[in-house]
């Protein structure tokens, strides 16, 4: 065999490869729609779920799950902003920078059920949120805190330099360069930032099942101590009844509800993104 | 002046500081929770086979089942994200590989628990039926989910790794008459391969931490497989245990202790991977 | 779209403020999956009937049904993070003498019984029966094929339970006499009786146990047999007491329950209640 025929024959190859992948991917995704649509009935998203989850809609499960990834980034967005501002602006010693990255990749990389265990008895016993929404947004916050960080990072640092050096020239003090330049040239990247975290705390079961979760008894929370029903463990009950039709049935649509709700996130991540990227380039 | 500054400077600080507590906590907690099974058993607790609540804690089978079920997932993984990876970087046209990307970093957000749901209602009953198995909750269900979970993340990360090989060397090495096929191979694939390796580890480092997905599947036995390789076998993973095992002993307790020296083994193994994974990435920049 | 996107996210963020001033009263119930479906029921139905009488009161009582399994169930109420828990099983000895300080007080309200199930492709195969002996091999993995007791070539998916569940106690109680029994003989092991009911009715050749509520076609319950006389599981069975697994599902609280907690306790043992638990397929307690 020459080494053109040979070249080709490999070409093609990794082309077969690359499209059974890419259509394996894909596939998962068709299969969630083509699962989750039939039983995507009209109110399926404005009813409340009846005969345990068998029956009905999902308005408290997405409501559950809306409020915690909120709360988790109404709590994390101050830390992120902050953590980062002090990271680039004031810390001045490399070992600082460098402690605070790897800091940053072990809390990423952390399993979220860890999260899950050790948030719940540091929050909900030991601060005494209990087992509430609350507690769930404190264990997502942390958990997202990455998420924010490498975002809001991303965007500070890709500030071109002249607009420090106007600052300094300015005379302006650290206070008033983060409040004049800093916050607003970089408030695409934040909002990106924002957009990720919503997704990931969104698609995370193992982090709240233990701690913020509940299954039936309440609609919305009404005190800082109710817990929620959410999505994604509405999804993990019925999984777990997969041999009963209806429960199977009312899972898929749950999940097709839950990933457009994520990729809706990510896909308005990418776009604010972008505007960034056009930004910088202008 | 001086002084407002300076005040705000503190608070920055402060929430710089919260943000390290929430890291080096989780580590601490860690450790303070499972010291008494520790003082208890010591080193045995690694060593021993059985878990019997009240009797014995060994975590052995747990051990040997996280790292089975990510080793045979980055088994998986690896070839085809070698592969798919070249194609996408050196073949594809750039409005084609941006496609292509999008995809992939969508698919790298679906939740754990769809694709948990995916495994119970397919995947479990393709495997038994193929194989022609006795029950398809195996440690073979379990990697496959996983290698399907982190596809899209390591091959973002190596297709990265592939393009930040400089230009210039395709140039050259075009410009000395290598075809595209022995340039991407010979030239580029050595360059971009600890980026490779690192965006691999990386993934590993997540899927042995997924809890749900494979908790669902892996049939939760708390036994070594019999042969040890048998891999069509149930099994338990680490954070599949937690999830199964914790509401039970939540806060203290020996129990509780146990379990939490799972999770500090967990943490290490994946603090581990993941710190080798970033040295790849970091080395890639740097040279 | 900056404005947009934080009045949207604050909105979210406050609707459970405006009335997190007003405590209302809250039940919360944690533990065993068998036990759950009567409180749940009972739950809906009891809020309905406390917001007639306090109509006018803004205080609606709400009750919170969570599972978990029977260990969860006592131990939660034992440490005081819920008010009531759910057993399908006795509480321990080494339970009773670890929360000895909490008093705990069961309060039974329906009967079960848990069977022996197998997958329904078995069944029709003519496995009807098994006696105790057979069953204890099974789970000790001295017999792996069906054949081995009248059935087809096929080898036994043995299905167990986590092992604190309230089922597995009772079933191992009376297969081995020891409810923490040791089974080298499992394939697979599941959590509630939701997931041990799909494991099984996926399989073909499954055995495992199951509370008498949730067995349908596709999970069928064989009988027990002994010296030539078999028990089938059936409602009068289990009301005569002839069938040998039969269990009490429980209510427990820490000390003597007062204020609603105990209303909605009697409400359980009232003749509405009871109802409740025939509806969801166990037999009420007399």
């Amino acid at each position: 065999m020459n080494p053109a025929t040979f070249e080709k024959g490999m070409v093609f190859f990794l082309t077969i490869l690359t499209l059974l992948v890419s259509s394996l991917l894909l596939i998962i995704l068709a299969t969630v729609f083509a699962k989750g649509l039939p039983a995507l009935h009209s109110g399926f998203l404005i009813e409340a779920s009846e005969n345990f989850g068998r029956e009905g809609g999902i308005i408290y499960q997405l409501m559950g799950t809306l409020i915690l990834m909120t709360g988790a980034v109404l709590i994390s967005l101050p830390v992120a902003l902050g953590s980062v501002i002090y990271q680039t602006q004031y810390l001045k010693s490399e070992t600082g920078k460098e402690i605070c990255r790897q800091f940053a990749q072990m809390l990423n990389a952390t399993p979220t059920i860890l999260f899950g265990l050790v948030g719940y008895l540091f929050f909900g016993v030991y601060l005494e949120t209990g087992v509430s929404w609350v507690t769930g947004s404190l264990i997502l916050a942390v958990m997202i805190l990455p998420t924010l960080q490498v975002s809001i990072r991303e965007a500070i640092e890709a500030l071109p330099d002249q607009y420090k050096d106007a600052g300094m020239a300015l005379g302006l003090s650290p206070w008033s360069q983060i409040k004049t330049i800093i916050i607003p040239q970089c408030y695409y990247g934040i909002i990106t930032g924002v957009f990720l975290g919503l997704a990931r705390a969104a698609g995370e079961t193992a982090a709240i099942m233990f701690a913020a979760t509940t299954f039936s008894g309440i609609h919305l929370p009404e005190s800082f101590s109710d817990p929620v029903p959410t999505l994604q463990t509405h999804m993990l009950v019925l999984t777990q009844e997969a041999a009963n039709p209806e429960a199977l049935a009312q899972a898929w649509s749950a999940g097709l509800v839950l990933l457009s709700l994520v990729f809706f996130l990510t896909v308005m991540a990418w776009i604010l993104r972008s505007r960034l990227k056009m930004e910088a380039e202008l | 002046m001086e002084n407002e500054s300076h005040g705000i400077m503190w608070v920055f600080a402060g929430l710089n500081l919260i943000f390290l507590c929430c890291a080096g906590g989780l580590f601490l907690f860690l450790i303070f929770e499972s010291y008494p099974i520790f003082k208890l058993h010591g080193f045995d607790f690694w060593l021993g086979q059985d878990w019997w609540v009240g009797e014995a804690y060994g975590a052995l089978p747990m051990l040997y089942g996280s790292t089975l079920v990510t080793a045979l997932a980055c088994l998986l993984v690896l070839p085809l994200a070698l592969a798919v990876a070249i194609f996408i970087s050196e073949f594809l046209t750039p409005t084609s590989r941006r496609c292509v990307k999008a995809i992939l970093e969508l698919l790298a957000g679906v939740p754990g628990i769809v694709y948990g749901l995916l495994g119970v209602s397919f995947l479990s009953l393709w495997i038994k039926d193929v194989f022609g198995l006795l029950d398809g909750n195996t440690l073979a269900t379990a990697s496959c989910l996983l290698a399907i979970m982190i596809l899209p993340t390591v091959l973002t990360l190596s297709e990265d790794a592939m393009r930040s090989v400089p230009a210039e060397y395709r140039d050259n090495a075009l410009g000395l008459g290598l075809s595209k096929w022995q340039t991407a191979t010979a030239v580029v694939l050595p360059q971009a391969l600890p980026g490779i390796m690192g965006a691999v580890l990386l993934g590993i480092g997540r899927a042995m931490g997924e809890t749900i997905a494979v908790m669902l599947v892996v049939g939760s036995l708390d036994r070594i497989p019999d042969p040890w390789f048998n891999i069509f076998s149930s099994a338990q993973t680490i954070p599949s245990k937690l999830g199964r095992e914790a509401a039970e002993a939540i806060g203290e307790g020996t129990h509780w202790s146990a379990l939490m020296a799972l999770g500090l083994t967990l943490f290490i193994m994946v603090l581990l991977i993941n710190f080798i994974g970033n040295r790849f990435l970091k080395r890639r920049s740097i040279s | 779209m900056f404005r947009m996107l934080l009045f949207f996210l604050v909105a979210i963020g406050v609707i459970p403020f405006p009335v997190s001033a007003d405590h209302s009263p809250k039940i919360e119930i944690v533990g065993s999956t068998t036990v759950l479906p009567i409180a749940s029921r009972a739950a809906e139905r009891f809020e309905k009937l406390q917001k007639i009488e306090k109509f006018k009161s803004s205080h609606r009582l709400r009750i919170l049904v969570n599972a978990g399994g029977s260990g969860v169930g006592i131990h939660s109420v034992a440490k005081g993070r819920s008010d009531i828990g759910m057993a399908s099983r006795e509480i321990s000895p080494s339970e009773r003498k670890r929360f000895e300080g909490s008093h705990l007080k069961v309060h039974t309200v329906a009967v079960d019984a848990v069977a022996c199930v197998i997958s329904s492709e078995i069944y029709e195969a003519g496995i009807r029966d098994l006696t105790r002996q057979e069953i204890r091999d099974i789970y000790l993995g001295k017999i792996r094929n069906w054949k081995e007791v009248g059935g087809p070539d096929r080898k036994i998916v043995v299905v167990d339970k986590e092992r604190h569940r309230g089922t597995r106690h009772v079933f191992m109680n009376y297969i081995f006499g020891n409810p923490t029994a040791k089974t080298p003989g499992t394939i697979l092991v599941t959590g509630s009786n939701n997931e041990e009911q799909t494991k099984i009715a996926q399989s073909d050749s499954a055995i495992g146990m199951l509370s008498y509520a949730w067995i349908n076609d596709e999970v069928r319950a064989i009988g027990i047999r002994d010296n030539k006389s078999i028990v089938n599981l059936t409602r009068e069975t289990i009301r005569k007491g002839n069938y040998p697994i039969v269990r009490n599902l429980s209510f427990i609280t820490a000390g003597e329950p007062n204020g609603e907690v105990k209303a909605f306790l009697e409400y359980l043992k009232s003749p509405e209640g009871q109802q409740l638990v025939e509806e969801s397929g166990y037999i009420p307690f007399t």
